[in-house]
C-alpha cells in the first residue's frame, strides 16, 4: 500500500502545471463552500444581533393576543409576581418592563402615527441600544415626566428639534377616552431602522401608565439570556414556565418568524452551493484524471503487462485522486483563510438594508467555525475519492495490448 | 355663639386675604392695581363677548367666530359659530380644569394641565391665553422697570411667575400706557430671557361703559409668518348668567 | 474551410473526451442560465406585484414628499397634471391620494390609524381596489361619510360593515379634524402591515375631513411595461406642468428593495465567476491534453507549410465547434427548466416579505439574458482559455515534434 501512495503522489506531481490547474480549480470551489457558510453564520448572527439588541431582546413576556393587536387593556397578568420570578431566574440576565400605546404625535408642523413606548430608564439600557443610539441630548433619566425621545427621521417630519414640545394622543384602557399630554424633546436618536426612527417615542414608564390609565401595569417584559441559544430554542423549558395564566412568553425565533425564515433559506443556499460544486469537482476530477490516463496509457499498457492485476490499477488512480484532493484541500483552506481574513478585517457593510424585516447596522463579519475545515474538505476528499472509481475501473480495464498500441 | 365664630371666620379670612396680598405686594399700590386691572380687562364677575379670531400661517388662514362667557376670574366657556366645520366646537374651563368638546364626533377631550402651552386651536395664543387659568395678579410677582426705549408714555411692568407654575415664561413684561392704565402690548421671554412672542393692544373702544382695546394680536418671534388677530365685536359685563353654562353638560349640547 | 472540416472531424476522434468537455460547458450554461432567470423572475414578480397592487409603477408628489412626508405639502391640482401625463404614450392610468394620520374608534376601542382618501374609479383602474373588498362593499359614487377598513385594523376594533367609525386627526388649515363614517367593508390589500392601521375614505371625504379641498399628496401612475418605468418617468418628469413636482419611478420610492436588489445581483457576478473558472480548467485541461497528444502531427501540419495562424485556428474551431454544441443543448435544457419553473414556481419555506406583502412562491421566467449573458460567458471562457494551448500548438518545431514517439 504504502508503495502505491509513493507511486500516486509522484505520478500527480509528473505533470506539475494540469495538478496545479485541477488543484486550484478544487480548491477554489471548497473555499467557495466555506467562505460561504462562514458568511451565512455571520449574516445570521448579525441578523440576529440587530434584531434583539436594538430593541425587542432575546425574549420577550406578553399577555396572550397582544401582540396581534396591541390594545392598550392587554396587560401582563400577575405583573408583579413574574417580576420577582425572573429575578430569581439564574438563565436571566436583564430583563426590563414596557408599555406600549399606539396613538398620535403632533406638532405645529405635522401630525403622525406613533408607537409610545413607557420604559424604566433605570433597567432598559442593557435591553435596548436607546441610549447608545442618541445623536442629540440624554437618555430618560426619571427626573422630569415631560422628557421625550423620538428618532431622527420623525424629529424631521414634526419639524422639532431638542427642546421642542410636541402633543401625544392616546386612547386610555377600557374607555377609549382620549388622553394627550405635552412633552418636549430631550433626545434624538439614530437607529437607521426605519421603524424605530420614524414611528417609536419614549417616555417615562409612568407618563405612559398614566396617559393609558394602566397604573402599576405593563404589556411587555423584554429579556436577555446569559445564553443566546434560549431564544432560538422553541423548546427550551423557559417559554413553557412563563407562558402561564394567560401570558405567553416568546423568544426571538417566534417573535420574528422571518429571520428563521432566513436562516432556512442559507442552509438551502449553502446546500444548493454544495450540489454544485460537487458537480463541479466530478468534472474536474474526471476530466483531470482521464486526461492524465490518455497521457500514459503506454505506462499502464505495460504495467498490465507485466502483470499488475485490475484492482491495483483501479487503486492507483484512485490514491491519485486522493492526492490530487489534498493538494486542493490545502490550496483551498489557505485561499479561503486569506479571504476570511480580509474580510474580517473590512467587514462587509449592507447598513441600511432591510431584509426579512431586520436591518442591517453593523458591519457584516464571517464566523468560522472549526467543523467548517473539517466537514467540507472531508466530504470533498471522500466524494472526490468516489468519483475516482470511474477512471479508476477504466483502467482497470484497460486490455495491455490495446493500451501500448493507443499510445503515440 | 355663632357670632364670634363668624367673627373669628371674618378675622382669619382677612388676614389670609392680608397676607397673600403681602406676598404678592409689589410695595407700590399703582403697580398693583395697574396689573390687577390687565388681569380683569376682559372679565369682571361675569361677561359675555362675540369676538373673531384671524389664525394665519405660511400654509393656512382661517378666521374663528366665537361666542365666550366667564365668571369671575375662575369658569370660562368659549362656542364656536363659524366656520360651518368648527360649528359647535366648545371649551371649557373650571378651576383648573378643562375640555374641549368636538360635535361632529361627540367626543369630550378633557385637556390636562401639561397642555395649557399648547396652542388653542392651532392659534398663535396658548389655551392658558384664551382660558385664563393664571392671572398675573395671583400667580406672578412683578415690578416697574425702567423702559428701554426710553418710552416715557408706558410703564414697564416686569411680571415673573411663581417657581412651580406650569408656564413656559421665564418672564414677561407688559407695556401700560401711563395715562390711559390700558396695557399696550406684552412681550414673553422664555428661561433664556429670549423673547419667544408678542402681544399688541390696540383699536379701543368702548364696550358696555369698559374702555378697552377690541384688538389683541399674537405674534411668535420664532417661526415666520405665523400671527393671530382677535376682534372683540361685542362685551358686555356683569350681566346675569345661567348658571349651567359652565358645566359639562352645556359643555355638550352643541346648542 | 478545410480548416472547418479537419476541426469538425477532430472532435470526434476522442469521443469521451470531448463528451467530457461539452458536459463541461454545458453544465455551466446550463446553472448561470437557469439561476440567471430564476433570479430575473423572481424579481420581476414581485415588483409587478407591489407595483400594480399597492404603489404604482410610477409616483408623483410635492417636491422633498418622499423624504418628509408632511400634511401641507401636496399637488395643488392633480387634473391637470393628470391630463398631462395621459398624453404620454405607455401610460394606461393615474390615480391621486391623501394621506393622513389619526386616532380611530369604534365604540370603546381606539386605536392610531392612516387615513387614506382614494378616489374610487380612478384607484379601480389603476391598482383594482374594487377587488381587494373582501366583505361589504366598494365606495359607491356620491356616497359620502363611509369608510373601508384594512382587515387587520377591522379586526382590532372588532369592527364591521354597519358600524361607525369616528377619527380625529389635525386639518391642515390648523383646526381638530374629526369626523364620523359609517364602515362599509374591509379589504385586504396584500399589505399585512398596512391593512392593520388603514382606513380608507374617498377622496373627496378625505379632503373635506383634513382640509386640502382640490389637493392630493400623491398620484399613482400605472405603466403597460415594467422595463419602460424609467424612460417614462423622465418623460413625466419633463412636462411643463410636472415642474414643481417629483417624479419617482418604482427604483426611488422603493429604493430600500432596489438596493437590496442589486447588492443581491452581485451575488450572480459571483456565480458567473464561478463558472467561468470551472468551464476555463474543464476546457483548458481537454485542449492541452489534445494538443500534447496532437504534437507530431502540428509537427507534420507545419512541416508542409500550414501556416502558425491556421494551426491557431484549427484549435481554436475545435473548441468553439464543442462550445456551439454545448450551448445549444444546454440552452434546450435551460429553457425547459426555466419555463416549468417559470409556471410551477418553488415554494420558499419562509416567505418573502416587502412592503408589508407577502411572497411565497417564487416564479422563474424565459428570457434572453438567461440565454445571453451564460453563452457569452462560456464561449469567451472556453476560447480564451484556449489561445495557449492553440499558441503551443502553433509554434510547434516541425522537427521536433515529428521526432516524438
Amino acid at each position: 500500500m504504502k508503495l502505491y501512495i509513493k507511486l500516486a503522489w509522484r505520478n500527480i506531481m509528473r505533470n506539475k502545471r494540469r495538478t496545479i490547474i485541477a488543484g486550484l480549480a478544487l480548491g477554489i470551489g471548497l473555499a467557495s463552500l466555506i467562505y460561504t457558510d462562514a458568511l451565512w453564520i455571520g449574516l445570521e448572527d448579525n441578523m440576529i444581533a440587530s434584531a434583539t439588541s436594538s430593541f425587542l431582546g432575546e425574549g420577550q413576556i406578553n399577555r396572550e393576543g397582544f401582540r396581534r393587536t396591541f390594545e392598550a387593556e392587554l396587560t401582563i397578568n400577575d405583573l408583579d409576581s413574574v417580576m420577582a420570578r425572573l429575578s430569581r431566574e439564574p438563565e436571566v440576565e436583564h430583563f426590563t418592563e414596557r408599555v406600549l400605546g399606539l396613538g398620535m404625535i403632533s406638532s405645529p408642523a405635522n401630525i403622525s402615527s406613533i408607537s409610545m413606548v413607557g420604559i424604566d430608564p433605570a433597567t432598559e439600557p442593557p435591553l435596548s441600544q436607546i441610549d447608545e443610539a442618541l445623536t442629540e441630548g440624554k437618555y430618560l433619566s426619571g427626573d422630569n415626566p415631560r422628557d421625550l425621545l423620538i428618532g431622527r427621521k420623525l424629529a424631521e417630519l414634526l419639524e422639532v428639534e431638542l427642546g421642542d414640545r410636541v402633543v401625544l394622543t392616546v386612547a386610555e384602557a377600557h374607555t377609549g377616552e382620549l388622553s394627550q399630554e405635552m412633552f418636549r424633546v430631550s433626545g434624538i436618536f439614530f437607529f437607521n431602522v426605519a421603524e424605530m426612527d420614524q414611528s417609536m417615542a419614549f417616555v417615562q414608564l409612568n407618563q405612559a401608565r398614566k396617559m393609558l390609565g394602566i397604573e402599576g401595569q405593563a404589556h411587555q417584559i423584554a429579556i436577555d439570556f446569559t445564553h443566546r441559544d434560549i431564544g432560538r430554542d422553541r423548546k427550551n423549558p423557559f417559554w413553557a414556565r412563563y407562558s402561564t395564566d394567560g401570558n405567553e412568553a416568546a423568544g426571538w425565533v417566534v417573535l420574528l418568524p422571518q429571520l428563521e425564515g432566513v436562516f432556512e433559506m442559507s442552509q438551502f443556499s449553502t446546500l444548493l452551493l454544495g450540489i454544485v460544486l460537487f458537480a463541479v469537482v466530478a468534472l474536474v476530477i474526471i476530466n483531470s484524471l482521464f486526461m492524465s490516463l490518455y497521457e500514459r496509457m503506454f505506462e499502464f499498457g505495460v504495467l498490465r503487462a507485466l502483470g499488475t492485476r485490475p484492482l491495483s490499477m483501479g487503486r492507483l488512480i484512485v490514491l491519485e485522486a486522493g492526492a490530487l484532493a489534498v493538494i486542493s484541500i490545502v490550496l483551498g483552506a489557505l485561499l479561503c483563510l486569506a479571504a476570511l481574513l480580509i474580510t474580517d478585517h473590512y467587514g462587509i457593510d449592507y447598513g441600511g438594508i432591510e431584509f426579512a424585516g431586520v436591518t442591517f447596522r453593523d458591519l457584516l463579519y464571517p464566523v468560522v467555525e472549526p467543523s467548517q475545515f473539517i466537514v467540507y474538505p472531508v466530504a470533498v476528499f471522500l466524494f472526490t475519492l468516489l468519483i475516482a472509481l470511474y477512471p479508476a475501473a477504466y483502467a482497470a480495464r484497460l486490455k495491455p495490448a490495446e493500451a501500448m498500441r493507443r499510445s503515440f | 355663639m355663632i357670632r364670634i365664630w363668624t367673627t373669628t371666620g371674618l378675622v382669619v379670612l382677612l388676614c389670609v386675604v392680608a397676607v397673600r396680598a403681602q406676598l404678592k405686594k409689589s410695595g407700590d399700590p399703582l403697580v398693583d392695581s395697574l396689573v390687577n386691572e390687565v388681569d380683569r380687562l376682559y372679565r369682571s364677575s361675569s361677561s359675555y363677548a362675540e369676538m373673531e379670531m384671524e389664525i394665519v400661517t405660511p400654509h393656512w388662514q382661517r378666521t374663528l367666530k366665537m361666542d365666550a362667557w366667564s365668571e369671575g376670574m375662575d369658569k370660562t366657556f368659549i362656542r364656536i359659530n363659524e366656520p360651518l366645520k368648527e360649528k359647535g366646537v366648545t371649551t371649557l374651563r373650571i378651576d383648573n380644569e378643562m375640555w374641549n368638546y368636538l360635535p361632529k364626533t361627540d367626543k369630550v377631550m378633557k385637556i390636562p394641565p401639561s397642555m395649557m402651552m399648547g396652542s388653542w386651536m392651532g392659534s398663535d395664543f396658548t389655551n392658558d391665553d384664551l382660558v385664563k387659568e393664571s392671572s398675573f395678579f395671583d400667580d406672578y410677582s412683578y415690578e416697574l422697570i425702567p423702559s428701554d426705549s426710553g418710552d416715557e408714555n408706558l410703564y414697564y411692568i416686569n411680571c415673573i411667575p411663581r417657581p412651580d407654575l406650569a408656564v413656559v415664561w421665564g418672564n414677561i413684561v407688559i407695556g401700560v400706557e401711563k395715562d390711559t392704565r390700558l396695557p399696550v402690548w406684552q412681550r414673553y421671554y422664555d428661561e433664556k430671557k429670549e423673547l419667544m412672542r408678542v402681544m399688541t393692544y390696540s383699536d379701543v373702544r368702548t364696550f358696555d361703559g369698559r374702555t378697552l382695546p377690541a384688538t389683541m394680536a399674537m405674534v411668535p418671534t420664532t417661526k415666520e409668518g405665523h400671527k393671530t388677530v382677535i376682534r372683540y365685536t361685542v362685551a358686555k359685563f356683569d350681566i346675569k348668567l345661567d348658571k349651567d353654562i359652565f358645566s359639562l353638560r352645556n359643555l355638550q349640547s352643541g346648542q | 474551410m478545410l480548416t472547418f472540416r479537419i476541426a469538425a472531424r477532430n472532435v470526434f476522434r476522442q469521443k469521451r473526451r470531448t463528451l467530457l468537455t461539452v458536459l463541461t460547458m454545458m453544465g455551466g450554461f446550463t446553472l448561470a442560465s437557469i439561476s440567471i432567470a430564476f433570479s430575473d423572475g423572481s424579481y420581476a414578480n414581485i415588483i409587478s406585484t407591489f407595483t400594480r397592487t399597492q404603489m404604482g409603477h410610477i409616483q408623483i408628489h410635492g417636491k422633498g414628499y418622499l423624504d418628509r412626508p408632511t400634511l401641507y405639502n401636496t399637488i395643488d391640482d392633480y387634473e391637470t397634471v393628470g391630463a398631462a401625463i395621459d398624453s404620454v404614450a405607455g401610460v394606461i392610468a393615474w390615480s391621486p391620494r391623501v394621506y393622513s394620520a389619526g386616532l380611530g374608534s369604534v365604540g370603546e376601542k381606539t386605536t392610531a390609524v392612516r387615513i387614506v382618501g382614494i378616489d374610487p374609479e380612478r384607484e379601480e383602474t389603476a391598482t383594482r381596489f374594487d377587488k381587494k373588498i373582501i366583505s361589504g362593499k366598494s365606495f359607491m359614487p356620491g356616497a359620502t361619510h363611509r369608510t373601508i377598513l384594512g382587515k387587520g385594523l377591522a379586526i382590532v376594533l372588532k369592527a364591521g360593515p354597519g358600524d361607525t367609525l369616528v377619527v380625529v386627526s389635525q386639518g391642515a388649515d390648523g383646526s381638530i379634524a374629526n369626523d364620523a363614517y359609517e364602515i362599509i367593508g374591509t379589504a385586504e390589500t396584500g399589505d399585512e402591515v398596512g391593512d392593520q392601521n388603514t382606513m380608507y375614505l374617498s377622496l373627496t371625504d378625505a379632503q373635506d375631513l383634513l382640509v386640502l379641498y382640490g389637493r392630493a399628496h400623491e398620484m399613482v401612475v400605472i405603466v403597460d411595461n415594467l422595463d419602460d418605468v424609467l424612460d417614462l418617468a423622465d418623460q413625466i418628469q419633463a412636462l411643463p406642468a410636472l415642474q414643481k413636482y417629483d417624479v419617482s419611478p418604482w427604483q426611488k420610492f422603493a429604493a430600500s428593495f432596489y438596493t437590496a436588489m442589486q447588492a443581491d445581483r452581485q451575488g450572480t457576478w459571483i456565480m458567473l465567476g464561478i463558472i467561468v473558472l470551472i468551464v476555463s480548467v474543464g476546457v483548458l485541461n481537454t485542449v492541452l491534453m489534445t494538443v500534447l497528444e496532437r504534437r507530431r502531427e502540428y509537427g507534420v501540419l507545419r512541416a508542409i507549410g500550414v501556416r502558425p495562424g491556421q494551426v491557431v485556428r484549427l484549435v481554436l474551431y475545435e473548441v468553439a465547434a464543442m462550445d456551439v454544441v454545448a450551448v445549444l443543448f444546454g440552452a434546450v435544457v435551460s429553457l425547459g427548466v426555466n419555463y416549468w419553473l417559470s409556471r410551477t414556481g418553488i415554494d420558499m419555506a419562509q416567505a418573502f416579505t416587502y412592503g408589508g406583502m407577502e411572497f411565497k412562491t417564487m416564479y422563474s421566467e424565459v428570457n434572453l439574458q438567461s440565454f445571453t449573458i451564460p453563452a457569452i460567458t462560456v464561449t469567451a471562457a472556453a476560447l480564451l482559455v484556449s489561445v495557449i494551448p492553440a499558441l503551443k500548438a502553433a509554434r510547434t518545431a516541425p522537427a521536433k515534434a515529428m521526432r516524438t514517439h
